[in-house]
C-alpha cells in the first residue's frame, strides 16, 4: 500500500524534475515542478478528436495501458512493506502485465492506419522485445543470489557485504535506469522532444491520441518513471526505519530523475539502427551480474 | 467392465457414422459428422474422467499367439490428452459445419472428408489408449493417413497437393524411426507390450533408443530440425483441419515423448539437458520465422513449432528434476508442459478458426491484402485478438498459467543445483523472455495488419461477419480459456494428480508438499480477476470522462500531409522489417528482381519479388537431398526399364538365398 502511495506522489513531480533539470541545463529558469501534471489536468478536461480510421481498438488502448501500469505498480514492494500483491515470481506477472499494455498501445497506433505510427509501433515492439532479456536475467541473478523469487521478498533479503557486491548493485542500477529509458522511449534511444516523425519512436505512436486519452497514455509514462525509479530505491532502502526509507526513496527518485534530466541535455539519440546492439548490450550486462552471483555463492571452482 | 463397453459404443458409433455419413443428402452431413464426433467424444471421454479421478481402465484384448494380447489402457496420461482430442475435435467439427458451406456442391469430396473427420477422431484416440506397439503404430498410421486426405481437401490446387506428398513423406519417415525402435524393444525384450519398453530401459543404455523416439515423434510434434512439414501442411488443410492438426494432432507427439520419457531410467540428466537446448532453440526458431511471413496461416503454423517448443523446455525441466531427484522440478516442468498442451489446443484452433473466417471471407491468406477487417468483422477481430494475447502469454488469459509454470520451475531449478545447469536454467528464462517479446511483436503485426487500418486492397466480394455457426465454438473456446486464466488452481491440481498417478515409484512426491504451490496458483488467478476488474473500471471511468466533453470525427494526422493513400500505410512487411534485418542470419530473405542497367534509358516495367526462407529446410535439407540425389545417380544403372534385368536380379537373389543356406553363411 505505501509503495502505491509513494509511487503516485512521485508521479507528480517527477517530470517537473526532469524539465527543470533540462532547462538548467541549458541555461534557462524553467516552469514550475509540477506544470507537467497542470498540463495533464488541462488535458483531462478537453473534448477529444478520433480518426476515421479508428474501431473500438482505440477507444481501449490508453485506458488498458494505464491499468497495465497500476497493475505493475501494486506489485512493487516498499522496503520490508510488501506490495498490495507479492506471490513467487511476482515479477513475472509484473513483466507481462506490463507487456499487455504494450500490447494494446502497439494495436492501438496501427488501429489509425497512418504510417508514420506503423513505425513508432514497430520500433516500440522491437526495442521493448530486446530490453526483455535483460530484465529476465537480472531478476533470476537475484533470484539465484537471494534464494527468493518474489520482488519483496529479493529485496529484503539482498544483503551489501563484500565489493563484489556493491559493484552488483551499481550494475543492476545501471541496467535499471537504462530499461526505464527505453521503457519509457527517452534519450539515449529515443528523442521525444524531437520534431521529426521520422525519427520518433512512442511520441509517434500518440500522434492521434488527444483529450483524456491522451492525459491518460502521459501519465502514465510518468508512473512508469516513478515504478522504476521505486524498483531502484529498493535496492538501497533496505531495513532502515520507516522515515529514513521514505527519504531515501525520494532521493534515489530524485536523483533519478536528474540523471534523467542530464542524460537528456548532454547526450545525443543513437543511430536508429544501432539501438538494437546498444540494447542487446544490457544482456550482457545482466549475464556480467549473473557471473557475479555464481561468484559470490562460490559456484565457480 | 463399464469402461469397456463405453469405449468399445464409441467404436460402433464411429463405424455407424462412417457407413451413414456417404448415404445422408450433402446439406446434412456436416451436422450429422458433428454429432457423431459428439457422441464418440462423450462416450470416450467418461473412462477418461474416471481415469483422471483415479478409476484407470487398463482391459487387455486377446490377440495372436505371435504378437501378444493387446493390452488397451487408459491412466491419467492418456486420459489428459483424450479429453484435449474430443474438446478440439468437437470445436472443430461444430466450426467445420459453417466452413465448408461454400464447398456444398462437391458432395463425393465432402463424404469423403467428414467420414476420414470421424476416422481421425477415432484413430487419435486409440493412439493414446493402444499400449501395444504394433498396434499403436497402425492406429497411428491410420492417423496420418486420415489427416492427409484431410489436409488435401482442395487437391486440384497443386500447392496442396504438394504439401500433402511433403505432409505423407515426412510422417512416414517418423513412422519408420518408430517401427525400429519397438522392434527394438521387442528383440531385447521378447514383448510389443509398452511396458517392455520400461524394462529395456532398465537394464539398457537409454540414450539411442530415446532418440529413435525422439525422432519418430519429434516429427509429428515438429521440434527443429524435424518441423518443416508443418509451415506447408497447415496453411493447405482447410481451416477447422488446421486447428484440429494444430491443437491436437502434433500434440499426440508430444504425448508419446511424454510416454517415453516417464519410462526412462537412466541419463535422465543428460537427455533432459539436450531436450532443454532442442526446445528452446525450436522455440526462438519458430517464432522468429513466424514474425515475418506474410501468409497468416504460415504464421500460426511457425507459431505452434514454437508452442512445442515450451512444451519441450517443460519435459526438459522435468528430465533434468528426475535425474537430480529434485521432485519440484519434475512437477513443474510436467505440469507446465501438460498445461501449455491444452492451453495451446485451446488458442491455437481458436486463431486457427478466426483465420479461417477471415479466408472465408477475403478468399486471400496473404496479409498484406487485406487490412480494416475490425469494420467488417468486429467479433471475428475480436476472438483473434484474444487468442493473440492468450498465446502471448498475457495475462489474463490461459497462456499466461502455463508459461508462468514453466518460469517458475527455471527459478526453482537455479536455485537447487549446481554451476552449469544455474546457466541453462538462466539462459532459458531469458530466452522464454524473448520468445515472448518475438512472440508480442508477431501478433501485434498480424492483428495490426489484417484487422486494423484501412483495407490494402479491393476485394472481389465485400466481406462480412461470418454466420453465428462459425463463432459459436470460437466462443466456447474463450470461455474453457478463461476458466483457466482465472482458476488456475483447478486445472494445476488436476495435474498435479496426474502426474502423482503417472510417475514411476521412484520420482514419487508427497502431494502435500504441493499445497503452497497450489495456493500459489489460486493467488495467480485472483489477481488476473483484479486485474481484469481493473481494466474494466478504468475503462468505464474514462468512458465517463470522455463523454463530459464534446468528441469528433476527423481524418487521421497525416503530419500535414493532404493527399494520403492506403498504399502509405505501413504494411507488416515493414514492421518486421528491422527485426529481420537484425537476425537475418537466421531468417533469410531471398530477394528476385533485375536492377536496371545503366544504359537503360527508359525502363520498362519490371518485377520485385522477395520472401523469407526456412533455415532448415532451404539450406540445410535441400543441399543435403542435392548432395543426395546426385551420388545416386551413379546407381542408375540398376534401375534401367528392362524387364529381363528386373527378373534375373530376382533370380540372383533367390540364388543368394538358396547358397547362403547350403553353405550356412546367413
Amino acid at each position: 500500500m505505501i509503495s502505491l502511495v509513494l509511487i503516485l506522489l512521485t508521479s507528480l513531480f517527477f517530470m517537473g524534475v526532469v524539465i527543470r533539470t533540462k532547462s538548467i541545463a541549458s541555461g534557462r529558469k524553467g516552469p514550475g515542478l509540477f506544470q507537467p501534471m497542470k498540463d495533464l489536468f488541462r488535458l483531462w478536461k478537453k473534448g477529444s478528436v478520433y480518426s476515421n480510421t479508428t474501431s473500438f481498438i482505440f477507444q481501449i488502448a490508453p485506458s488498458i495501458y494505464f491499468a497495465s501500469i497500476i497493475m505493475a505498480i501494486l506489485v512493487i514492494p516498499f522496503g520490508e512493506y510488501k506490495g498490495i500483491i507479492s506471490f513467487d515470481g511476482d515479477f513475472v506477472f509484473f513483466a507481462y502485465v506490463l507487456a499487455l499494455g504494450k500490447f494494446f498501445s502497439i494495436i492501438g497506433a496501427l488501429d489509425t492506419g497512418s504510417s508514420f505510427e506503423g513505425m513508432g509501433a514497430s520500433r516500440e515492439a522491437l526495442y521493448s522485445m530486446l530490453a526483455e532479456p535483460a530484465f529476465f536475467i537480472l531478476m533470476g541473478s537475484f533470484a539465484l543470489y537471494t534464494g527468493h523469487t518474489s520482488f519483496h521478498e529479493i529485496f529484503t533479503s539482498l544483503h551489501f557485504g563484500s565489493y563484489i557486491s556493491y559493484g552488483l548493485g551499481a550494475l543492476a542500477t545501471f541496467v535499471l535506469v537504462m530499461i526505464a529509458m527505453i521503457e519509457n522511449s527517452r534519450m539515449p534511444v529515443d528523442d521525444p522532444k524531437t520534431h521529426l516523425e521520422l525519427t520518433m519512436v512512442h511520441e509517434v505512436m500518440i500522434l492521434d491520441n488527444s483529450g483524456f486519452d491522451l492525459g491518460l497514455i502521459l501519465y502514465g509514462t510518468n508512473l512508469k518513471f516513478a515504478m522504476y525509479g521505486a524498483l531502484i530505491a529498493n535496492f538501497f532502502t533496505g531495513s532502515f526505519p520507516i522515515l529514513i526509507s521514505i527519504l531515501i526513496f525520494f532521493g534515489v527518485q530524485i536523483i533519478f530523475a536528474i540523471t534523467v534530466g542530464v542524460l537528456e541535455s548532454f547526450s545525443a539519440r543513437f543511430r536508429m539502427g544501432n539501438n538494437p546492439q546498444f540494447i542487446f548490450t544490457l544482456t550482457s550486462i545482466s549475464i556480467l551480474i549473473f557471473f557475479g552471483v555464481l561468484l559470490i555463492m562460490g559456484k565457480f571452482i | 467392465m463399464g469402461d469397456f463397453w463405453l469405449i468399445l459404443s464409441s467404436a460402433i458409433v464411429a463405424g455407424i457414422g462412417i457407413l451413414s455419413i456417404p448415404l445422408l443428402p450433402s446439406k446434412i452431413k456436416a451436422f450429422s459428422n458433428f454429432l457423431f464426433v459428439l457422441l464418440v467424444a462423450i462416450t470416450t471421454s467418461i473412462p477418461a474422467i474416471n481415469a483422471l479421478l483415479g478409476n484407470p481402465m487398463d482391459i487387455t484384448l486377446p490377440g495372436s499367439a505371435f504378437f501378444g494380447d493387446i493390452p488397451l489402457r487408459i491412466d491419467a496420461l492418456s486420459a489428459w490428452f483424450i479429453l484435449i482430442i474430443n474438446l478440439t475435435c468437437v470445436n472443430g467439427a461444430f466450426y467445420g459445419i459453417g466452413y465448408m458451406k461454400p464447398y456444398k456442391e462437391r458432395k463425393a469430396n465432402l463424404s469423403l472428408h467428414w467420414t476420414l473427420f470421424l476416422v481421425f477422431q477415432t484413430s487419435m484416440l486409440w493412439v493414446c489408449m493402444l499400449q501395444h506397439s504394433l498396434a499403436f503404430l497402425i492406429a497411428w498410421e491410420i492417423m496420418s493417413l486420415s489427416s492427409l486426405f484431410l489436409v488435401i481437401f482442395e487437391h486440384e490446387k497443386s500447392e496442396t497437393l504438394k504439401a500433402g506428398v511433403n505432409y505423407m513423406v515426412q510422417m512416414h519417415i517418423g513412422v519408420a524411426f518408430l517401427t525400429v525402435a519397438f522392434i527394438w524393444v521387442y528383440f531385447g525384450q521378447g514383448s510389443f507390450d509398452f511396458l517392455a519398453i520400461s524394462g529395456y530401459f532398465g537394464t539398457n543404455f537409454n540414450g539411442w533408443l530415446f532418440l529413435l523416439f525422439f525422432i519418430g515423434f519429434g516429427i509429428k510434434a515438429g521440434f527443429i530440425p524435424l518441423h518443416s512439414w508443418l509451415p506447408h501442411a497447415h496453411p493447405a488443410a482447410p481451416s477447422h483441419i488446421s486447428g484440429v492438426m494444430s491443437g491436437v494432432i502434433v500434440k499426440l507427439g508430444i504425448y508419446g515423448i511424454i510416454r517415453v520419457a516417464l519410462m526412462l531410467q537412466s541419463q535422465l540428466l543428460l537427455i533432459g539437458e539436450l531436450l532443454l537446448i532442442i526446445s528452446i532453440i525450436t522455440g526462438v526458431f519458430g517464432i522468429l520465422n513466424a514474425s515475418v511471413q506474410r501468409d497468416f496461416k504460415k504464421m500460426l503454423a511457425y507459431c505452434t513449432i514454437e508452442n512445442i517448443g515450451i512444451i519441450g523446455t517443460g519435459i526438459g525441466l522435468f528430465l533434468i528434476g528426475a535425474g537430480f531427484n529434485n521432485s519440484m522440478l519434475m512437477v513443474i516442468g510436467l505440469s507446465g508442459a501438460l498445461l501449455h498442451t491444452l492451453n495451446h489446443s485451446l488458442f491455437k484452433s481458436l486463431l486457427f478458426f478466426s483465420v479461417g473466417s477471415v479466408y472465408q471471407q477475403t478468399h486471400t491468406r496473404d496479409m498484406e491484402k487485406l487490412g480494416g477487417l475490425i469494420h467488417q468483422m468486429p467479433q471475428t477481430a475480436s476472438l483473434f485478438l484474444i487468442g493473440s494475447l492468450a498465446i502471448g502469454g498475457l495475462p489474463p488469459l490461459n497462456g499466461f498459467i502455463s508459461e508462468f509454470l514453466i518460469y517458475n520451475g527455471f527459478l526453482n531449478g537455479i536455485n537447487t543445483i549446481g554451476l552449469t545447469h544455474s546457466t541453462l536454467m538462466i539462459l532459458s528464462i531469458a530466452s522464454l523472455a524473448f520468445i515472448g517479446g518475438l512472440s508480442l511483436l508477431t501478433f501485434t503485426k498480424t492483428f495490426g495488419t489484417v484487422f486494423l487500418g484501412n483495407p490494402r486492397q479491393e476485394l472481389h466480394d465485400s466481406p462480412s461477419e461470418v454466420s453465428l455457426w462459425m463463432r459459436a465454438p470460437q466462443y466456447f473456446i474463450v470461455g474453457i480459456m478463461l476458466s483457466i486464466g482465472l482458476f488456475p488452481q483447478f486445472y494445476f491440481s488436476v495435474s498435479l494428480q496426474l502426474i502423482q498417478s503417472v510417475l514411476p515409484a521412484s520420482g514419487q512426491f508427497v502431494l502435500e508438499d504441493f499445497a503452497p504451490m497450489i495456493t500459489l496458483m489460486g493467488n495467480v488467478g485472483r489477481y488476473s480477476m483484479l486485474f481484469l476488474a481493473l481494466l474494466i473500471g478504468i475503462y468505464l471511468l474514462r468512458n465517463y470522462f470522455v463523454g463530459l466533453h464534446p468528441s469528433q470525427k476527423n481524418a487521421t494526422w497525416g503530419c500535414g500531409y493532404v493527399a494520403p493513400n492506403v498504399h502509405m500505410q505501413y504494411t507488416g512487411k515493414s514492421f518486421s522489417k528491422s527485426l529481420s534485418k537484425l537476425l537475418g542470419f537466421i531468417v533469410k530473405e531471398k530477394k528476385k528482381y533485375t536492377e536496371i542497367e545503366a544504359g537503360e534509358i527508359f525502363p520498362q516495367t519490371r518485377k520485385h519479388t522477395s520472401h523469407y526462407v526456412d533455415l532448415f529446410e532451404n539450406t540445410i535439407f535441400e543441399q543435403a537431398t542435392k548432395k543426395l540425389l546426385h551420388i545416386l545417380n551413379y546407381f542408375q544403372f540398376i534401375q534401367n526399364g528392362k524387364v529381363q534385368m528386373y527378373v534375373m536380379y530376382g533370380l540372383f537373389f533367390i540364388l543368394l538365398v538358396f547358397f547362403g543356406t547350403l553353405f550356412n553363411l546367413i
